[in-house]
């Protein structure tokens, strides 16, 4: 998912999926900007994709 | 779509699998296990394995979630959801799961107030929008999940929602791989590892393997060439005499892993001394509880449940799936008493399960008019 913006304050960030669709995500477990791309799971970011 | 187009070119697919051909010696037979049901799931959706050598064979692993629940943990939670005021929570995998007499879904059709949840933060919510109900969260999964629960329970203490509880059933991979590794029934060359739970706990777990066993491991991710890869890295291990632990899945997984997940979740979860899987029997230190910390959140402290080991059906040869001794065709009852539609086992369950996904893609055909 990519990240489109960020509640600091809550420590959550708007997502966007493939597909279009968007969701709340938890990002406490990453450091991550509007534009990154996340791999979430349940809810959670777990990493942040790079292009390695 | 970045990081995904990319991964899924055939014709990149057409060059791994030459390479692939290439470097298998011919006359030997090669076993390979990928560890996680969500290789399982890619393999016979993109057909992954129609590209590999006959003598290259790819067996499943005891990576789904949901296929190593035992029955009486499905008891329990019923049991609970079945209690005055409660509001039950579970992923919806998770519903359709049998216990000794029934699934979930059968006990909400019966009058039980259960819900399907797509993470735990939702259960969470529920509790604060239902304050006169007890909503209970019945948590399962690998190490890739269990970052997910520990963070809500941290909300929910945090924020003080004394409505909310949750019936911890994470597991950890690392036993069970340790457990098949010892068992006589398996021989294999080398392993698929699992990309998203090492996402969080890294690539280093996995070095007991070559290690302690002498065998390769290659960490992968879920598209069709990421598992082609794999494969091709671990016949590049084994024919230069190497054997070691290697990270296919560089673009996500960071070798030690996510240092904030793995301490959330030490912060909220013990190991228990014995965990039971389903099929694979009961494994020391491979199940997670919660802590003394978060105690007043389990909600088998809080509410009765019967606690008993119920045994799997006669019929179901899951357990024999889940440790790769059998492939999900060679069950009796695959296809016919058991389908997606009724699953007698959980591998019929989820979309991560091995009978699931040769059910789902056709694979369930193929066989036949191959016997």
């Amino acid at each position: 998912m990519q990240v489109e913006r960020i509640d600091g304050v809550r420590g959550l960030a708007l997502c966007a999926a493939e597909d279009g669709s968007k969701s709340t995500v938890e990002i406490a477990l990453v450091s991550v900007e509007p534009g990154d791309r996340v791999l979430v799971h349940a809810g959670v970011a777990l990493a942040e994709l790079s292009a390695r | 779509m970045k990081y995904v187009d990319e991964f899924r070119d055939p014709e990149l697919g057409r060059v791994l699998a030459t390479e692939i051909l290439a470097a298998v010696e011919p006359g030997r037979h090669y076993k390979f296990m990928e560890v996680c049901g969500g290789h399982t799931h890619s393999i016979y959706k993109y057909g992954v394995d129609d590209l590999l050598p006959e003598n290259v064979e790819l067996v499943h692993g005891p990576g789904c979630p949901v296929c190593v629940i035992p029955m009486g943990r499905v008891d329990d939670g019923i049991a609970i959801a079945r209690e005055p005021g409660v509001i039950f929570t579970c992923f919806g995998d998770m519903m359709r799961v049998p216990g000794s007499s029934g699934s979930l879904l059968e006990a909400k059709a019966e009058g039980a107030d259960i819900r399907m949840v797509y993470s735990p933060l939702d259960a969470l919510r529920i509790a604060k929008q239902n304050p006169d109900r007890e909503v209970v969260f019945f948590a399962i999964g690998f190490e890739t999940t269990a970052p997910s629960t520990a963070l809500t329970l941290k909300r929910a203490k945090a924020e003080g929602v004394p409505n909310f509880s949750c019936m911890c059933s994470h597991v950890t991979i690392v036993p069970p791989l340790r457990a098949l590794l010892d068992s006589p029934d398996l021989r294999l060359d080398g392993f698929v590892g699992p990309g998203h739970v090492s996402t969080v706990v890294g690539a280093r777990p996995f070095e007991f393997i070559p290690a302690d066993y002498g065998k390769p491991i290659v960490v992968a991710g879920f598209e069709p060439l990421d598992i082609l890869q794999a494969i091709r890295m671990i016949l590049a291990q084994l024919d230069e005499g190497r054997c070691e632990v290697e990270n296919q899945y560089a673009r996500v997984v960071p070798y030690e892993g996510n240092q904030r997940a793995l301490e959330v979740m030490a912060e909220v979860f013990e190991l228990r001394p014995h965990f039971e899987w389903r099929g694979l029997g009961f494994i020391s230190q491979s199940g997670l509880k919660l802590s003394e910390a978060y105690a007043d959140l389990d909600a088998e402290v809080r509410f009765s449940v019967p606690g008993v080991r119920v045994a799997d059906p006669k019929a179901c040869q899951c357990g024999e799936v889940l440790k790769g001794v059998i492939k999900p065709w060679e069950c009796k009852v695959f296809g016919t008493a058991c389908t997606p539609e009724r699953p007698i086992g959980t591998c019929m369950v989820s979309s991560e399960g091995a009978c699931a996904a040769y059910y789902n893609y056709g694979r369930f055909a193929r066989e036949r008019e191959v016997v």
